[in-house]
């Protein structure tokens, strides 16, 4: 099943090649576009792709003229718009000074690619398929010293049934630039498949936030490669609570020394979803810091990964790395998977992690219940907070009530179903 | 009418609590062993005894719970069984405890914290459900007379709180929800000599003809503050003796050993 399909989808990438020029990574990337990964390789064990079996899909051919009737929620942002996986200028802010858009040629494109093939990325399906596949990769540059105060959102749209989308974005954050940028999935196609490269330069920081909330039937197998340069801080959180299966899986790497790296997120699960964050930090010199918290939430028959992969080299001494994950089972038939993987090779380092999956807290639950209050009020009053916790020390101030509202919207389903 | 005042009068006469030789195991193994304990209105109990000895366990059992289910024997609140009552219902009837040691809750604010707990109570005595505005007011005047700062109640509940705080927010929660039977669990444990006064001029300004108080507790001198109508030994599951506060200054002065020994 699995190679009638992998051929399918080659074919079907191949044709797809040649609508657009044949450039020289496009037709790298598709070569190296063996198979989907097998569930015997580690990293895709727990989250298997079997499923891509069951249905054919054909790369989109992004339509540019397609309308969109999504809205911002957020008075005065700057919207940067992808549509079937594809820039939509013509549907995106006008970016204050300091900032640009810009479509990346020939060139550079293949830097993009090197890139995440010199990464540990290098064998994640969308590398290749999305390269390949890709309408063109957008690069977004913060210049030097340019303090963004707008909020900028970035909406990825569009897509179909039996399609794949392949939205592909490069931030540059040179020297001591600072942004905040909220990211939606909301795709309606079979197959996501966004690429991220990030290059974070000297004290330039990212409050990133992204919503993974594309169609209940769709897959989304986004790949986040990001470099952090000398005093620079990425503060990223990731809200996962929509899709059939979502993989949101990031690898940092601390390249220079004092950097700082925050990697949280929350899942959200309920009927037959499989929500996966998958990460890998990689502390390659000393004195940077890196702390993960990830919390999940399950219903139904749901099921929740948690992969945190903390790699520190030999020289990598002062590293401070705290990861923690907790999972909250409502419902029998929800699984929780946490693989914590601390590799650790330097001697002078400190380093937590902890990981637990369970139940609401019995110590908790009834403090709440000797105060009179029910049972069922005192859960719901507990699942709120448990992720209230997470998003207060995750994101800044200003987003706070937006991220709790969206996560919400998930929560009150799977709340009216499991308390 | 006069057969309602009747009723009421029956009422009255009963114990506010009354243990009647509960039984209780933990893990198999006995813990509580056939303790009785009547409790009047208007009364205040102090219960005292070694480490180990069922205290906590007493309390659990009768706040409601999980886990702490008598084997045998029998718990009436105003003449009401409580055996059939969740933990949740027995706080809305108007039992509190002063937990020995409060929980934390990251993520859920104090204020709305306390306005769910009110409202719960209120809603179960017919009383109408305080809006927000309302609730900030009242809790804002509690808190002022337990010396507790607003920005404490803005915080999670019970997080980073100090010892001594944990135990004047539980106060603060006690004096809120106005209970009927109040169980204090080593409320003074962790407080400093100015916390103790507040914390007990606290719990005094609540007593009254209505309600009755259990405090548990290591210590004589905080009987010095609230002083008990009636001290209990307990040891090993049971209550080996009572008697008025004389026995607290014994216990102070000899220890539990004559006392276990003479039992
Ligand atoms: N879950 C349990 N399973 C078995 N034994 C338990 C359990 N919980 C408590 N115990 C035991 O029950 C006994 C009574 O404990 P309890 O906490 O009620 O004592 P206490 O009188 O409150 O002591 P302290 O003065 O130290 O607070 C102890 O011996 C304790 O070890
Ligand atoms: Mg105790």
């Amino acid at each position: 099943m699995l190679h009638n399909v992998k051929d399918n989808y080659i074919i079907s990438v191949k044709d797809h090649v040649s609508q657009f020029e044949e450039k020289s990574f496009r037709k790298l990337a598709s070569n190296d576009f063996k198979s989907w990964p097998s569930p015997r390789e580690e990293t895709w064990r727990l989250s298997r792709l079997g499923f891509l079996s069951r249905k054919e899909i054909t790369p989109i051919k992004p339509n540019l003229k397609k309308q969109i009737s999504s809205v911002s929620k957020f008075k005065g942002s700057k919207i940067i718009r992808f549509v079937d996986g594809a820039l939509r200028e013509d549907l995106s802010s006008k970016l204050p000074q300091g900032a640009s858009l810009k479509i990346l040629g020939e060139k550079d494109s293949l830097r993009c690619f090197h890139k995440f093939k010199d990464s540990n990325l290098k064998n994640h399906p969308s590398t290749n398929v999305s390269f390949s596949c890709t309408p063109s990769i957008v690069k977004l540059t913060i210049e030097k010293d340019v303090k963004i105060k707008d909020l900028f959102e970035i909406i990825y749209e569009g897509g179909d049934d039996y399609t794949s989308v392949h939205p592909a974005l490069y931030i540059e954050l040179k020297d001591n630039s600072i942004i905040t940028i909220i990211e939606r999935f909301n795709h309606l196609s079979s197959l996501i498949m966004p690429l991220q490269l990030v290059e974070l330069k000297k004290n330039a920081s990212i409050n990133s936030l992204k919503i993974f909330n594309d169609n209940q039937q769709s897959y989304n197998l986004s790949a986040n490669c990001t470099f952090l340069s000398e005093k620079s801080n990425y503060n990223s959180f990731s809200l996962i609570k929509g899709g059939l299966f979502t993989r949101s899986e990031t690898h940092a790497y601390l390249k220079g020394e004092n950097c700082n790296l925050n990697l949280n997120g929350v899942y959200l699960s309920c009927k037959n979803q499989h929500h996966d964050l998958t990460t890998a930090i990689y502390h390659d010199v000393p004195n940077c810091t890196s702390k993960q918290i990830v919390r999940g939430v399950l219903g139904g028959k749901s099921t929740g990964v948690f992969q945190g992969k903390v790699r520190v080299a030999p020289d990598a001494q002062k590293t401070d790395g705290q990861q923690m994950s907790r999972a909250i089972l409502l419902s029998e038939n929800a699984i929780a998977n946490a693989k914590p993987e601390l590799e650790i090779y330097a001697d002078d380092v400190i380093c937590a992690h902890g990981a637990t999956v369970g139940e609401i807290d019995d110590d908790q639950l009834f403090y709440l219940k000797s105060r009179g209050i029910s049972e069922k009020k005192a859960k719901q009053i507990l699942i709120r907070a448990f992720l209230k916790d997470i998003i207060n020390e995750s994101v800044e101030e200003s987003i706070q009530n937006y991220v709790f509202e969206e996560a919400e919207l998930a929560l009150s389903e799977i709340i009216s179903k499991e308390i | 009418m006069g057969n309602l005042n009747y009723l009421t009068n029956i009422g009255r006469k009963m114990p506010l609590l009354e243990i009647k030789n509960a039984k209780l195991k933990l893990d198999n193994k006995d813990i509580l062993k056939g303790l009785s304990l009547s409790v009047n209105r208007g009364e205040v109990h102090a219960i005292m005894g070694p480490n180990g000895s069922g205290k906590s366990t007493l309390s659990y059992m009768l706040a409601g719970r999980d886990g702490y289910e008598l084997a045998s024997g029998e718990v009436f609140l105003e003449g009401q069984s409580l055996s059939d009552m969740e933990a949740d219902e027995r706080a809305r009837s108007g039992l509190f405890l002063a937990f020995q040691y409060p929980v934390e809750l990251p993520g859920v604010g104090g204020m709305s914290f306390l306005r769910e707990a009110v409202n719960s109570r209120r809603k179960f005595l017919g009383e109408e459900e305080l809006d927000h505005l309302a609730f900030v007011k009242e809790a804002r005047k509690v808190a002022s007379k337990m010396f507790v700062k607003d920005e404490m109640l803005k915080r999670a509940v019970n997080v980073g709180f100090s010892g001594g705080e944990k135990k004047r927010f539980e106060i603060l929660q006690m004096a809120m929800l106005k209970p009927k039977v109040s169980i204090l669990d080593e409320t003074d444990s962790g407080l400093d000599v100015d916390a103790l006064k507040i914390v007990s001029d606290g719990v005094n300004a609540q007593r009254n003809d209505e309600n009755a108080i259990v405090v548990i507790t290591h210590y004589q001198r905080l009987l010095d503050y609230i002083v008990p109508d009636f001290v209990h030994i307990l040891s090993d599951g049971n209550i080996i003796k009572s008697g008025g506060p004389e026995l607290a200054l014994e216990v102070e002065k000899n220890g539990y050993a004559g006392l276990i020994n003479a039992a």
